[in-house]
């Protein structure tokens, strides 16, 4: 038992989490009356947890999961703690092309084509690294291939914003590339969920792959690792996932990169092991994230991008500070 | 049968020959030494055995094509320890040992007794049981060339090809290394070592290919190998020879 304390912790804490988020908003509830609307579905209670907290609990925890299973896949891929879901750019044309649904294609913020805009746009980025990188290239072509489309998505954004037909679109737009989970319903978790439980798929089966990849390319190839397609499928598994969590949620900084390292020292820096707790981490920390925004004092919910960051940065720090010695002897 | 064949090898990177018409074998139970100057192919030949870049001419892994082989099937019958003894994260001494099992085995399944086995044999053999908990990163230089070797001969494969075993290890070391490679020759293994110390060459191999310019110039053993008129040409220095034990080396005198 012992061997998995860490996920038993996790495990236990997004328990728990999800019951704290259904309770906490404008009309706070007891656990028990949280639960019993969660139930039986009846009531002002049944009504605001089933149709208003779960889908945006839920939600919190597939993105959060998501985001973390991508961060520390992308670590493991480049063997560097320094990698992040946004590294290949999928995030980024994922808010270009909502962005551009917002501006222009006259639909509300929380609308269905929203997401799928940004879905679409994650995917076209996944062809365009293809198409511009290759199938066989090299992991520094790939990466600069990727720098060049967020570059290029980022520009794209700014565009809109430029020229968004009125201030209030383009505050809207803003607004809505800081995250948020406010007023998202179970039209975006049907949307979103199967990209991410995809994502969670084609990056789960190269766990060994990035273990392997500890030793560096040439060993791990000659472990018998298929270095070209574990490459290739941890930027689509990204892409997708990513994609998804920011088509329908925005921009959630830091989770992907803060949480592998929450987690990393309890499995030993194994790249492998530390998937799934990166997983329940990222999850935790956007659950508490969401929680927290609901119970600030703010007459305007702060978004979700900036309190995962505020809460994300301290305890990355605390932690550099604690391992600064084995994180500059894993360097030489 | 060689447990290693290689004939008629032409590797080119862009319109360069890096590898030109090499042939090799390599047998059960001895250690080759593959020296030569900077720049003469030895690492690009050493790619290519071990399956990691394609290149013209045939490979044979025990009598079978090289290509023909799955990755996996591939990795248990080649072992291929890179340059530079490469540790990205602070793993444990032991889950790096582990990795050397990867090509055994159903990949969802834990360590199988014969796992087991084979990482105790690799450990005890290289002398790193005592730091088998360890964070690999926190280790000497020395000591990580022993955990990187223990990994390579984890795996149990028939041929071991390793790329400058000895390179930035202090003499003691060097030694110590050199010598876990012959033993594990003399329990069976085939082993071709990238080498830049001549005189270890001499004093460790079986048998000595000397590369040069893409070609193997010369093979035989270490004696008729190394000779100093060898020496000039291939390596541009001038060499004395003296004796090690029952053994002539050769140390590089002055550079001509």
């Amino acid at each position: 038992m012992g061997r998995f304390r860490i996920e038993i912790a996790l495990t236990a804490l997004i328990l728990v989490l999800p019951v704290i988020s259904l309770m906490v908003g404008p009309a706070g509830l007891s656990p028990r009356a949280a639960i019993a609307g969660l139930l039986s579905g009846e009531g002002p209670a049944g009504i605001i947890v089933r149709e208003i907290r779960l889908p945006r609990t839920l939600l919190a925890a597939l993105i959060g999961a998501t985001l973390g299973l991508s961060g520390a896949a992308l670590q493991g891929l480049l063997r560097n703690p320094l990698a992040e879901p946004a590294l290949f750019g999928a995030p980024q044309a994922a808010a270009a092309a909502a962005a551009l649904v917002i501006a222009f294609g006259f639909a509300p913020v929380t609308s269905f084509a929203v997401p799928g805009a940004g879905i679409l746009g994650a995917l076209v980025s996944i062809a365009g690294l293809v198409a511009i990188a290759g199938r066989r290239a090299s992991l520094t072509v790939t990466l600069l291939a990727g720098l060049a489309l967020a570059s290029f998505a980022g520009a794209m954004t700014a565009l809109i914003l430029n020229l968004a037909p009125n201030p209030f679109i383009a505050l809207e737009i803003a607004f809505w590339l800081l995250g948020s989970l406010e007023d998202r319903s179970s039209d975006h978790l049907i949307i979103a969920a199967p990209f991410m439980l995809a994502s969670w798929v084609v990056l789960g089966v190269n766990a060994r792959a990035f273990r392997a990849l500890t030793l560096g390319e040439d060993a791990a190839a000659s472990l018998g690792t298929d270095i070209g397609r574990t490459r290739i499928m941890v930027v689509i598994g990204v892409a997708l996932g990513v994609g998804a969590a920011v088509a329908v949620a925005g921009a959630i900084g830091f989770v992907g990169l803060v949480a592998p390292h929450l987690v990393r020292r309890a499995v030993g820096s194994d790249p492998a092991r530390v998937m799934l707790p990166a997983a329940l981490a990222g999850a935790a920390l956007v659950l508490a994230a969401d929680v927290a925004i609901r119970l600030g004092p703010s007459a305007v919910e702060i978004k979700l991008g900036v309190v995962t960051a505020l809460i994300g940065v301290p305890i990355f720090l605390s932690m550099i500070f604690r391992e600064r010695r084995l994180l500059e002897g894993a360097d030489s | 049968m060689s447990a290693l064949s290689a004939s008629n090898i032409t590797m080119s990177i862009g319109t360069k020959e890096i590898v030109r018409d090499a042939s090799l074998s390599l047998n059960a139970g001895e250690l080759v030494a593959l020296v030569g100057p900077n720049g003469a192919g030895k690492t690009t030949l050493m790619r290519a055995l071990a399956g990691l870049v394609p290149a013209r001419g045939t490979i044979t892994l025990a009598g079978k094509l090289l290509g023909s082989l799955g990755p996996r099937e591939r990795a248990r019958g080649v072992s291929y320890l890179p340059q530079g003894h490469i540790f990205h994260w602070p793993m444990n001494v032991e889950s790096i040992v582990m990795l050397g099992r990867a090509p055994h085995g159903d990949p969802f399944s834990s360590a199988s007794p014969d796992d087991r086995a084979a990482i105790t044999h690799a450990m005890a053999t290289t002398e790193t049981q005592m730091f088998a908990e360890r964070p690999v990163t926190t280790l000497s230089g020395g000591e990580k060339a022993r955990v990187a070797l223990a990994r390579a001969l984890a795996t149990q494969a028939p041929v071991l090809l390793a790329d400058e075993p000895t390179a930035a290890l202090d003499p003691r070391h060097q030694l110590v290394v050199m010598e876990l490679l012959r033993n594990a020759a003399r329990n069976g293994n085939a082993i071709l070592a990238i080498m830049h110390d001549l005189t270890l060459a001499a004093r460790f191999a079986d048998r000595v290919l000397i590369m040069n310019e893409g070609r193997i110039v010369a093979e035989g053993a270490p004696a008729e190998a190394l000779a100093p008129e060898r020496l000039a040409s291939v390596f541009g220095v001038e060499a004395v020879t003296v004796a090690v034990g029952d053994k002539r080396v050769p140390i590089a005198g002055r550079a001509l």
